[in-house]
């Protein structure tokens, strides 16, 4: 019996293992707590870095159909008022008319983000690119 | 005497083996110090509005605007002409950093497009958050 016992020494030296595992669950517990698990969905709304003020303006600038959204969210296009949620049909049909024509999309600065975000999703859905310009309530 | 030994030696080091609990707890220590992003959360969940041409975007910088154009970083509220230095700082941390804009549905086109120029202006790449 003895023996045996001395036997299990031998072989495998018992080290004690508590101390590191309370290291162990203290850092588990930590990274648990700290843990953000981000799931965000964006859409891209950057806007191409302005030319250089010395360089000349482009020769025939190609035709461009403006999107309008006032202080009081009501959309316009070229001019023409209509529905928020029907701003991408009426400039498709515009588009009709002016082939290769740019998108302008002039955002009083007291309108919703929301609106923005819904008409240029509307037209990055039909593959029409829209350049962004923001009017300050000043110059309004 | 005999008997009364016997019942009690089983009861009082009664070993039990950790070794498959030890694996489990190393393999979640692994995971969540891998999976662990430290980022500074806005401390508000804006309601933001619906796109169907978004894309995933894992970023590192959270800012967070409400309907009453308040912008909030690391759970304090901002007026737009103090983010500044607040972004700054942020960048200086983590100079790979990706951001993002939460923005409320109802908030000013003219706060949202305005921390956005500001964050470009810092070649902070950015994202308007969508749900």
């Amino acid at each position: 019996m003895r023996r045996g016992r001395r036997n299990n020494q031998g072989d495998e030296a018992d080290v004690d293992m508590t101390p590191m595992l309370d290291i162990v669950f203290i850092m588990l517990i930590f990274f648990i707590v700290t843990a953000t698990f981000l799931d965000e969905t964006a859409i891209d709304l950057t806007q191409p870095p302005p030319p250089p003020e010395d360089s000349p303006p482009p020769k025939d600038p190609p035709p461009a159909i403006t999107v309008f959204v006032d202080g009081r969210n009501q959309c316009a296009v070229d001019g023409r008022r209509t529905t928020c949620d029907r701003v991408t049909l009426a400039v498709e049909r515009l588009l009709a008319d002016k082939p290769g024509a740019s998108v302008i999309l002039r955002m009083d600065e007291r309108s919703k983000h929301e609106l923005l975000v819904d008409i240029k999703d509307g037209l990055d859905g039909r593959g029409l690119g829209s350049k962004i310009e923001i009017i300050k309530a000043s110059d309004a | 005497m005999a008997r009364r030994s016997r019942v009690q030696v089983p009861e009082e080091d009664t070993e039990l083996n950790m070794t498959p609990m030890l694996d489990v707890v190393f393999i979640l220590l692994i995971f969540f110090i891998v999976t662990s992003v430290f980022v500074k959360t806005p401390g508000i969940d804006p309601e933001q509005p619906v796109a169907s041409t978004d894309a995933e975007w894992k970023p590192t910088i959270l800012i967070a605007i409400n309907d009453s154009n308040e912008i909030w970083i690391d759970k304090r509220p901002y007026s737009i002409e103090e983010i500044r230095p607040v972004i700054t700082t942020i960048r200086d941390e983590s100079p790979k950093a990706e951001a993002i804009i939460k923005a409320a549905g109802g908030a000013e086109v003219g706060t949202v497009m305005a921390v956005q120029e500001l964050m470009q202006d810092l070649k902070i790449t950015t994202r308007v958050g969508t749900e």
